[in-house]
């Protein structure tokens, strides 16, 4: 059982033409023992070259990583006590589950055949696929297959678990049972666990510990929370959080003490005035579930709007909103209730609560005030 | 603000997926250009033995060509590498015969190619119609790839003979003015050649034009339909072009075979198919093996190089920008 | 499908109409079967046919006639029996020098090709741009040079068999970039996570090709080996250059002899081609889309 360590780790490739491309910059993450951190960010953020670095499969260009006090940069795989679970699955198609499953211990340890295949038949029951050892993978569905990825990862006991976008081919169904079947089993094992995904949601459900990626460098680390309430720049404000932070681009009037957009004027208490410091050109963030409709528009924080398009969800419906009719204004989101009806064309008032703002730098992108939190009054993070 | 939201689409994990994804890869690099240097070390030996060889027998051997045909070696005994010559490809433009064999091998090229791709492409379209039996005729088809030049030199000279199966049938249809002595007179030698050559690897155009057409998609075929396309307006304007990147590989592969032709004439003819039908191959075989006159046939061979590699240089030029290699 | 778009474009119109152009398509792929048979089937006719029969018939005649009562004679097995003792010991230094020569090309441009392809070094582009070339090289340009060569790593003079040692090497190392090139192309479609997951199992290159690469390779192998065998075993060039004792000559060169020794007996001739042609008709019957396949990659 150990620690992983990531140590401003930077991986640069040299194309054909002699470019040269950092693709990951300067990240350092610490996963504890036991610890789930989901890798998270768009495609060719680099977290998948992260994963492949901590697994050996990629050289480090500078930088340490460690598994408790033992730098393994140079190790081989082999040697570094990890197990992986591909995207692809990778399982080999000439090799029946059980031998797929055995490879590994027979490749990597003096483990003697009737203690693999006890090892193995223990992971494929506690996987449910104790049935399924003698078959090919070509005859196992996706969800069969996926599992045997993991079986084949579980039986080396690995030192720390990396998961590459495991749950990509599944279907949405599978995938979300598959979620809480990973979130269990990595809870059983209680090892180190690094999960890279694009998916957001993935993120926020199955994580103790979000890292978010954007173009080689990291934006965030933190519990699933903290990064939707408090993300600390406008990337990781508009990547967490589905339907995304509505974003306007507003300046800071000091004398009027408002913010002031093309469409609207936003008035600012005094506490969130002396955290803007002065900054002029700011980016305005509200969460779509933060914008309340309904009432007259009488105070500051009240705007005149005509509903642009409804989606309907179910549970909720996102209501698009712009100040104006026609076109040139543009739109932002709000999420209410699945049963307030709201209907196409509509004129309705658009509550933003001063508390659910955010406010960023426009230049450095920097939070520079996020929602107040009280914890009671937390919404549940929409996702 | 537009422009903001516009970069932060690019953020939107939904929009990005599926598509993006193999861009990701790229972006976060070719996978395998982990050069790790033991890795490189432990992959030595599944390479190397071959490639020594092939530098060997492959590269060396044609630089040692090159250093021949620089030298005056002729009869007996060894090469004399210290008196370097360019008389060997000076007395090239002279030579009667080499100019002979020069035309020779440049209208079979021509010719063959052209005929190969045009039949092949026509047994394509005929085998392509949804026929019955369709493994039966294309097997028959490219049944001739898997002979031997050796052997279908010794069935076409029973074809070519005077009382063989062309003129025969020629008479029996009462064609006897078109029964010629195909073999033995020169206005036909080489066309006879080129013919039966055309035999034995139009089904090689055949089923290289048959890939291409089984990998353009169904829809293009209803779309043109849908538009109202007629067959021929189909074929010519919707399938033919996109058979462009099979016509350049069968080209490459007709063209530089069409200069190496040897077996074929050997066999019928011998060394010396006399003016109408001698090719370069046959001339520097001849020239070498026959007259050795080493130095002289190691220079016909650096031209037949030459030729070559202005067939392969630019094609392998484009495989290798289009990361096909 | 394509007799509905002429049926549309209003050249045609009735089902008899139809059926005709149907009529003339296979009329038209019946008259290139016929052509592409025809030397076959003269060669056939002919090496089946006494002497007698063969100055008095054409070669489209059959040797045995139904009409207007059967007879036989002018049908005999003769040829093929002098053309089988003429080239039985050319044919047994062909299987002995074919098979090595094939199956170690392909294993070396196995191996090659898996070094090459799922390893990764910078300077991999350029070799490969090498082997594709090679491919495509006119022997005559390395004829003169090869002779050389076996002459001085004379193998020939430290056993009678040794020409035919020679011939192999050579055949090994002229087959090589083709063998390369081929399974390259089949392992860049082999998943790359494959080998990953392999490497992260434990296994070192050697064993990753063993147990992973080659059990994949398995119908590139059939693939590549059909290929070889009918190059290696159809060549005349390199035989023609390297064998000098008779000994030695593989069937195509003693093919060639036997016909200048037999110029005017066509039959004799005939049936040696069949008998020099047979291995690879046979393969050829017996594993065609494994052939086609080499052909066009």
């Amino acid at each position: 059982m150990a620690d992983l360590t990531l140590d401003d780790v930077s991986k640069v490739f040299v194309e054909n033409d002699g470019n040269e491309i950092t693709a990951v910059d300067d990240v350092s993450l610490e996963i504890d023992d036991g610890e789930f951190l989901v890798l998270v960010g768009p495609s060719g953020c680099g977290k998948s070259t992260t994963l492949r670095m901590v697994a050996g499969l990629e050289t480090v260009s500078s930088g340490e990583i460690r598994l408790d006090d033992r730098v393994i940069n140079d190790r081989q795989p082999k040697e570094r006590d990890i197990a992986m679970v591909f995207q692809s699955y990778a399982l080999y198609p000439h090799m029946t589950v059980r031998e797929n499953m055995s490879f590994g211990l027979e490749e990597s340890t003096d483990m003697p055949d009737d203690e693999i295949a006890s090892v193995v038949a223990e992971a494929a029951e506690m996987l449910g696929i104790d049935e399924l050892l003698d078959r090919k993978p070509d005859d196992l569905s996706g969800g069969q297959q996926q599992r045997v990825a993991l079986g084949r990862a579980i039986v080396r006991d690995p030192e720390v678990f990396l998961l590459d976008e495991p749950l990509s081919n599944l279907d949405a169904k599978l995938r979300a049972q598959m979620r809480t079947e990973l979130q269990r089993l990595q809870e059983e094992l209680d090892v180190a666990t690094i999960y890279v995904t694009h998916d957001q949601t993935e993120a926020m459900t199955m994580a103790d510990k979000i890292a978010i990626l954007d173009d080689g460098q990291l934006q965030q680390v933190g519990t699933p929370l903290e990064c939707y309430h408090e993300p600390e720049n406008l990337f990781v404000a508009g990547f967490i959080g589905e339907p995304s932070m509505n974003f306007f681009d507003v300046s800071l009037d000091t004398a009027d003490e408002r913010l002031v957009h093309d469409d609207f004027d936003y008035a600012l208490s005094a506490e969130t005035q002396s955290a803007l410091d002065g900054t002029e050109a700011l980016v305005l963030g509200i969460r779509p579930e933060d914008i309340s409709i309904g009432g007259d528009a009488d105070d500051d924080h009240r705007y005149e709007t005509v509903v642009d398009v409804v989606e309907p969800m179910g549970n909720e419906n996102n209501v698009y909103l712009t100040f104006e009719e026609g076109d040139g204004s543009e739109t932002f989101v709000a999420t209410i209730d699945g049963l307030e009806r709201v209907e196409e064309g509509e004129r309705v008032v658009a509550h933003v609560p001063e508390d659910a703002i955010h406010v960023f730098d426009r230049r450095t992108g920097r939070a520079l005030r996020n929602r107040r939190l009280e914890s009671e009054t937390a919404t549940e993070p929409q996702l | 603000m537009d422009s903001l939201r516009n970069s932060l689409q690019r953020l939107d994990p939904r929009s990005g997926h599926g598509a993006d994804e193999p861009v990701s890869r790229e972006r976060e690099g070719n996978r395998f250009a982990q050069l790790r240097g033991s890795d490189f070390v432990e992959s030595i030996p599944f390479w190397l033995p071959a490639t020594l060889l092939v530098l060997l027998f492959v590269y060396g051997a044609i630089g040692w060509n090159v250093a021949i045909s620089f030298t005056g070696w002729s009869g007996l005994g060894q090469p004399d590498y210290t008196n370097f010559t360019l008389e060997m490809y000076r007395q090239m433009p002279a030579d009667q015969n080499f100019r002979a064999s020069l035309r020779n091998t440049v209208a079979l090229l021509v010719a063959f190619t052209s005929v190969s791709l045009v039949v092949g492409l026509g047994l394509a379209l005929l085998v392509d119609r949804k026929i019955r039996f369709e493994n039966t005729f294309r097997t028959i088809y490219l049944l001739p790839m898997a002979l031997s030049f050796v052997v279908t030199a010794i069935f076409w000279s029973w074809m070519y003979a005077s009382d063989g199966l062309i003129n025969t049938t020629l008479a029996a249809v009462g064609l006897e003015a078109l029964a010629f002595d195909w073999l033995g007179d020169p206005r036909f030698k080489l066309a006879a050649v080129i013919f039966a050559l055309v035999w034995q690897f139009s089904g090689y155009c055949m089923i290289v034009y048959l890939a291409g057409l089984r990998s353009i998609p169904d829809d293009h075929y209803e779309a043109a339909r849908i538009d109202g396309a007629s067959t021929l307006t189909l074929y010519r304007r919707v399938i033919i072009p996109q058979l462009r990147s099979s016509t350049i590989g069968a080209t490459v592969v007709l063209m530089v075979f069409a200069l190496k032709a040897f077996d074929f004439i050997y066999v019928m003819f011998g060394d010396n198919p006399g003016r109408s039908a001698d090719i370069l191959a046959v001339t520097m075989y001849r020239q070498a093996f026959s007259a050795s006159e080493w130095a002289y046939g190691a220079a016909i061979a650096v031209v037949l190089f030459a030729l070559a590699l202005t067939i392969i240089g630019p094609y392998a030029y484009t495989q290798y920008k289009r990361g096909a290699l | 499908m394509a007799t509905e778009t002429s049926d549309e474009s209003g050249l045609t119109g009735t089902v008899s109409d139809l059926s005709l152009n149907r009529v003339a398509l296979y009329g038209a792929l019946l008259a290139f079967v016929g052509l592409y048979l025809s030397p076959l089937y003269s060669g056939l006719t002919t090496s089946f046919k006494t002497q007698q029969a063969f100055t008095q018939t054409s070669p489209l005649q059959p040797p045995i006639e139904l009409l207007p009562v059967p007879h036989l004679e002018g049908f005999t097995i003769d040829p093929w029996l002098t053309a089988g003792s003429e080239l039985a010991f050319s044919m047994i230094n062909s299987f002995a020098m074919v098979i090595p020569a094939t199956v170690l090309s392909a294993l070396l441009g196995s191996l090659t090709a898996y070094g090459l392809t799922k390893v990764d070094w910078r300077g991999q582009a350029f070799l490969l741009a090498l082997f594709l070339a090679a491919v495509f090289i006119p022997y005559q340009a390395v004829l003169v040079p090869l002779r050389q060569f076996w002459s001085i790593v004379d193998i020939s003079s430290l056993h009678e068999r040794g020409e035919l040692v020679e011939l192999t090497i050579t055949h090994i190392a002229y087959g090589i970039p083709i063998c390369t090139i081929l399974f390259r192309s089949y392992y860049q479609t082999l998943d790359d996570e494959l080998i990953e997951a392999a490497r992260l199992d434990g296994a070192s290159l050697a064993r990753i090709y063993r147990k992973i690469v080659l059990p994949l390779s398995l119908p590139m192998f059939a693939v590549t080996l059909i290929y070889q065998f009918t190059q290696v075993w159809n060549d005349f060039l390199f035989a023609l250059v390297l064998l000098s004792n008779r000994a030695n000559y593989v069937v195509t060169l003693e093919l060639n002899a036997l016909q200048g020794s037999m110029a005017t007996d066509y039959g004799v001739q005939m049936a040696g081609a069949f008998i020099a042609a047979l291995p690879t008709i046979l393969v050829y019957i017996m594993f065609g889309e494994q052939f086609a396949k080499g052909q066009t990659l």
